[in-house]
């Protein structure tokens, strides 16, 4: 999607979003014409927006939660693939 | 839903401050996305989430108190949870593997395998990456080769082919983002602009041109001097030709697809000396064609 329709679906202020993608917390599909973003980028836009708005969470607070989020994540994904292949063994 | 203040923890006599505190620190606990494997924190999560909304709101938590609403109907909408793609999209930019990368580095069958699964993620293509390029118009014709600079520094070399028309997408395999693994790179893709030129207009494979000739030339004929994209060409004007006049040159066009080329159209227009001309005057004053006026049809 673009960005008009990223600010909608997330529900951010275009100053907001350029800081998020500065700081890396959000990371669009930019190339040198266009920038488009994802669902994906929308869900964690809302998980952003719930630390710091309900949760208070300060910037640097949400720079420790989204690399420890990352990381979570890798480790699910590497379990689930680890299910799999014990479930089906690769050849 | 059940009563809100039980939701939270708190009594119905808490300071909004107590139930923010309450509310934060139920969310912090249950939040969807802080608990990717557990199924339930998401039903938990709104049942708390609705019941801060109505009790944050004065007015309601003061029109909830006095019976007037209750607390059903003020679920949040549904929205989709992070957690619901981090760990399912393949090929996300906030991947990572830092959480168990000193599992992969070991020498046994566990980290074989999840070397394995990594590599499969691993071999992404590229992306690719969007140009776009004016190109003259004769250019866009005859085919050209040109220099792209990129935002980077780096340039691209680009052929322009024969005929490309305004938007044209020429793509350039393997000259975008790299891949990781055996992902291979992506493309460049470059969007021709085509550059209008003031002389010639384009149609399909042909193209029109206007051209200027002298009285002299409309009425004698002669040769002229013709543009086309590739270059001047010499054309005879038959004698009597007037403003209007097309005329036609055969291959001077766009080249076509499936071979052959389109049409140069030349549509002449007589254009007078600037200016007072006393030689031309004198001289048409004394030509005198009787009976012919341009504007009887031959009706009257």
């Amino acid at each position: 999607m673009n960005k008009q329709q990223f600010l909608i679906d997330a529900g951010l202020e275009v100053q907001t979003l350029e800081l998020w993608v500065e700081q890396r917390w959000l990371i669009p599909d930019e190339t040198a014409h266009e920038i488009s973003f994802s669902d994906t980028d929308v869900a964690r836009a809302h998980l952003i927006r719930d630390l710091k708005g309900d949760f208070g969470v300060n910037d640097e607070g949400i720079d420790v939660i989204l690399h420890l989020v990352d990381q979570l994540h890798g480790l699910r994904r590497a379990f689930e693939q680890l299910h799999k292949d014990i479930a089906s063994p690769p050849r | 839903m059940r009563n809100p203040y039980e939701v939270l923890g708190v009594a119905p006599t808490a300071s909004a401050a107590d139930i923010q505190k309450a509310y934060r620190k139920l969310a912090k606990k249950l939040h969807p996305d802080l608990n990717p494997g557990d199924k339930a924190a998401e039903d938990k999560f709104k049942e708390v989430a609705a019941a801060n909304d109505l009790l944050s709101d004065a007015d309601r938590r003061k029109r909830f108190d006095a019976g007037e609403i209750d607390a059903d109907g003020t679920e949040r909408p549904q929205h989709r949870y992070y957690r619901d793609f981090a760990t399912a999209g393949e090929g996300h930019p906030y991947a990572d593997s830092s959480g168990y990368a000193d599992y992969m580095d070991q020498d046994d069958a566990f980290a074989e395998l999840l070397r394995r699964s990594e590599q499969a993620r691993a071999n992404r293509r590229g992306r690719d990456l969007h140009y776009s390029l004016a190109v003259d118009f004769s250019e866009s014709i005859a085919g050209a080769s040109k220099r792209l600079t990129l935002p980077d520094g780096g340039t691209l070399d680009v052929t322009i082919p024969p005929g490309l028309v305004d938007g044209q997408v020429i793509r350039l395999r393997g000259k975008g983002m790299p891949g990781s693994g055996k992902g291979g790179p992506g493309d460049a893709l470059i969007e021709g602009e085509v550059r209008p030129d003031p002389r010639f207009a384009r149609e399909g494979d042909d193209i029109s041109l206007e051209l200027p000739i002298s009285l002299s030339e409309a009425v004698l004929g002669g040769k002229v001097n013709v543009p086309t994209p590739t270059g001047a060409v010499t054309m005879t004007v038959p004698k009597g030709s007037n403003t209007g006049t097309t005329l036609r040159l055969r291959g001077k066009g766009a080249p076509k697809v499936g071979g052959g080329h389109g049409d140069e159209f030349v549509k002449l227009k007589v254009v007078l000396p600037k200016g007072p001309d006393p030689a031309l005057e004198a001289f048409v004053s004394n030509w005198d064609r009787k009976g012919f006026n341009p504007r009887d049809d031959g009706a009257s």
